[in-house]
């Protein structure tokens, strides 16, 4: 009796099992192979290298990937978040207009990747874009501004462009947890004298530390999978200068056929992804523990 | 010192308006009781003395000086909450010294004042505590605690002991009053609860519909309500009330039975309420006649449910009663215990004494 309804647990998971060994497990080895393989022009000669990973230290442009990957990554989910959160806690106040705005600030949200991408790329456009030539007419700059025509701007550009796009979400998560602080802690706070920016730091905040870690974590995670918005808008360019790991992997991989190296730094990619995750899976426990405690 | 004093004090909700001039004068070091049934404003009245609510019209004073326009944590009032709102992040101590530390005081000061309010309060043990790990006394206490540490001018509470069992409420009651009488600090305390405010008021304050019905002394109130409003709140079971008719300085029933004497001189023939409270009526040989409806014995005493006619009357003894259901009773109403009632206003005629 007991050993076929195990039987039968089993077998009921089964498909799963096998859904996540075909389409993740099997990849991800074939890529972890592939990374540790000699590959010449898309021709895979010889398993058994670091070799993948020498070229990869080696190369001068890795570095700089690094180092925008860093800045996407971290810069792009500090600001995400900070942002999202003086968004989210304009929003947490009661009228009729915030009420509309909750709605609306989802726009940006619904967008496909490359309606977005494309929209500002034209937007930030040296000679025809709508900002140059607004900040020209407006004589603030002398000529127009190549947004994404200039190294040291490129990077922050697309950061700018990001938070666009990922904040609202992040906003809206951010304003549900704080309209979720019990209102009558927040007039114990008064009746204790805080005024409106202690009653934020010592019990809005508090409350809200696992919805604002939770989001955090999130942000991250969605910001190293973006792909699609830095190719299209600048396709890494210029000479690299907006070159992060996703993108370097795709052209690598699609563009100069180097797959061995490719799927090197998509290893490299994975490890900071799962250490993310295991970040996040970390923090969630932690609150579900406390949360038992109560 | 801490004198409260209301002047006509209004209060509306966009067009509502759901305090309609409340006026009252509590007195340093009093403990009073606003009580009333659900929605009849007592939180409002409260949270406009604490500064969380905006009045529309009035003066709120404390000590003479009018505070309308200063903020809650200017007053020097302290509030407990229903649900106690402790900070559930901070440990008990923290919980308490709060105030204190957004008032800048020193962290050996702000220790001081904390051990010596958790001394008061039985708290000492738990102080490394989190609200989480605490039971609903004492979390209520943690939060009796954070009001006085900062030691105001007056204590509010609202509805402090609704989410606490039975047994502790009982508890908990005679420990604020306890405090109270150590600290002699003006309290104004709201409930719903009519025997709460019998037994702890120094004053009950009896609201009804966003106006105040009666101020006055438990007992006061239990001797001499003013209406039948208030003379069916206070008091369990509460009063009966039965139609009557003047004639020659008696009060009688529809069946023309005499009830007792009126307390007041009335024109022959005027319609009134009559209230009398179960615990002054005697079964006699004469008298209104009824039929025993309902036994239930308690203990200590016995409630008989009585009928006459239309009209149930609820009534208690402490005599051992031999009756069954459905036996006919005469009773009669202890000299002047009668009550009586304007049948339109509902105010009192007069109060027996
Ligand atoms: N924020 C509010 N907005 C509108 N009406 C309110 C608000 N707070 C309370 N009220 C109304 O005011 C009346 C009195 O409420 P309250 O003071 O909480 O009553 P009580 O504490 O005596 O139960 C109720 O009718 C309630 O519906
Ligand atoms: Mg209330």
């Amino acid at each position: 009796m007991l050993r076929s309804d195990r039987l039968l647990a089993y077998a009921m998971i089964l498909p799963v099992v096998i859904a996540v060994v075909a389409f993740v497990v099997g990849p991800t080895y074939n890529v972890a192979t592939l990374s540790l393989t000699q590959v010449v022009m898309g021709q895979e000669r010889g398993f058994g290298t670091l070799g993948n990973f020498r070229a990869l230290a080696a190369d001068p442009v890795f570095g700089l990937v690094l180092q925008n990957t860093a800045i996407w990554i971290l810069g792009g989910t500090f600001l995400c978040v900070t942002v999202g959160l003086g968004v989210g806690t304009f929003l947490a106040i009661d009228s009729r207009m915030t009420g509309w705005l909750r709605a609306l600030i989802l726009l940006p949200w619904v967008l496909p990747d490359v309606v977005t991408a494309m929209a500002w790329k034209w937007m930030l456009h040296g000679q025809v874009g709508i900002l140059g030539q607004t900040l020209q007419s407006s004589g603030l700059t002398e000529g127009t501004v190549s947004f994404l025509g200039d190294p040291d701007l490129v990077m922050w550009m697309l950061v700018i462009v990001l938070i666009w796009r990922k904040m609202p979400l992040v906003a809206l998560i951010l304003c549900a947890a704080i309209r979720s602080v019990p209102d009558d802690q927040l007039e114990a706070a008064r009746m204790d004298g805080a005024n409106a920016v202690e009653r934020f730091r010592f019990v809005t905040l508090p409350n809200i530390a696992f919805s604002l870690t939770a989001v955090t974590v999130i942000s991250m995670i969605w910001i190293t999978a973006e792909f699609a918005l830095p190719w299209i808008m600048t396709g890494g360019g210029p000479a690299n200068a907006s070159q992060i790991m996703a993108t370097y992997i795709y052209q690598q991989s699609f563009e100069f056929f180097n797959w061995g190296v490719a799927s090197a730094m998509s290893v490299i990619n994975l490890f900071m992804l799962a250490t993310i995750v295991a970040l996040y899976l970390y923090v969630n426990r932690r609150s579900w523990a406390s949360e038992e405690s109560k | 010192m801490g004198s409260v004093a209301l002047r006509n004090i209004r209060k509306s909700y966009g067009p509502v308006e759901v305090l309609h001039g409340i006026d009252l004068d509590i007195q340093d070091g009093e403990f009073t009781v606003l009580v009333g049934p659900s929605g009849c404003g007592k939180s409002t009245l409260l949270r406009s003395i604490a500064g969380l609510e905006t009045i529309t019209g009035g003066d709120i004073c404390i000590d003479e000086t009018v505070i309308n326009s200063l903020a809650p944590k200017e007053r020097n009032i302290a509030m407990v909450f229903q649900n106690y709102a402790l900070y559930p992040h901070m440990s008990v101590a923290k919980n308490m010294g709060f105030s204190l530390r957004l008032a800048k005081e020193s962290p050996s000061e702000i220790n001081r004042k904390v051990n010596a309010a958790a001394e008061i309060l039985d708290l000492t043990n738990l102080l490394d505590r989190y609200p989480r790990q605490l039971s609903g006394g004492q979390r209520q206490r943690v939060a009796m605690g954070r009001a006085i540490v900062r030691d105001p001018k007056v204590f509010l509470f609202d509805e402090p002991l609704s989410n606490l069992d039975a047994k502790l409420r009982v508890q908990m009651r005679s420990e604020i009053k306890e405090l109270h009488q150590r600290l002699k600090t003006t309290t104004v305390y709201v409930t719903h609860d009519q025997i709460e405010a019998m037994t702890m008021a120094d004053r009950i304050v009896v609201m009804r519909g966003g106006q105040v019905e009666q101020i006055g002394t438990p007992l006061e109130l239990y001797d001499r309500p003013a209406s039948v409003f208030v003379a069916g709140f206070i008091g369990s079971p509460s009063m009966n009330f039965i139609a009557a008719t003047a004639r020659d300085d008696g009060l009688l029933l529809d069946t023309d039975e005499s009830l007792g004497k009126t307390p007041v001189a009335l024109a022959n023939g005027r319609g009134v309420i009559a209230g009398f409270r179960p615990e002054d009526i005697r079964l006699s040989d004469t008298g209104v006649s009824a039929k025993v409806a309902l036994i239930e014995p308690t203990g200590a005493e016995t409630q008989l449910v009585l009928r006459t006619g239309e009209n149930s009357i609820v009534m208690t003894t402490r005599d051992r009663i031999s009756l069954s259901p459905g036996d006919p009773v005469h009773f009669s109403i202890s000299e002047g215990k009668l009550h009586c009632f304007d049948a339109e206003s509902e105010r009192a005629l007069s109060g027996a004494v």
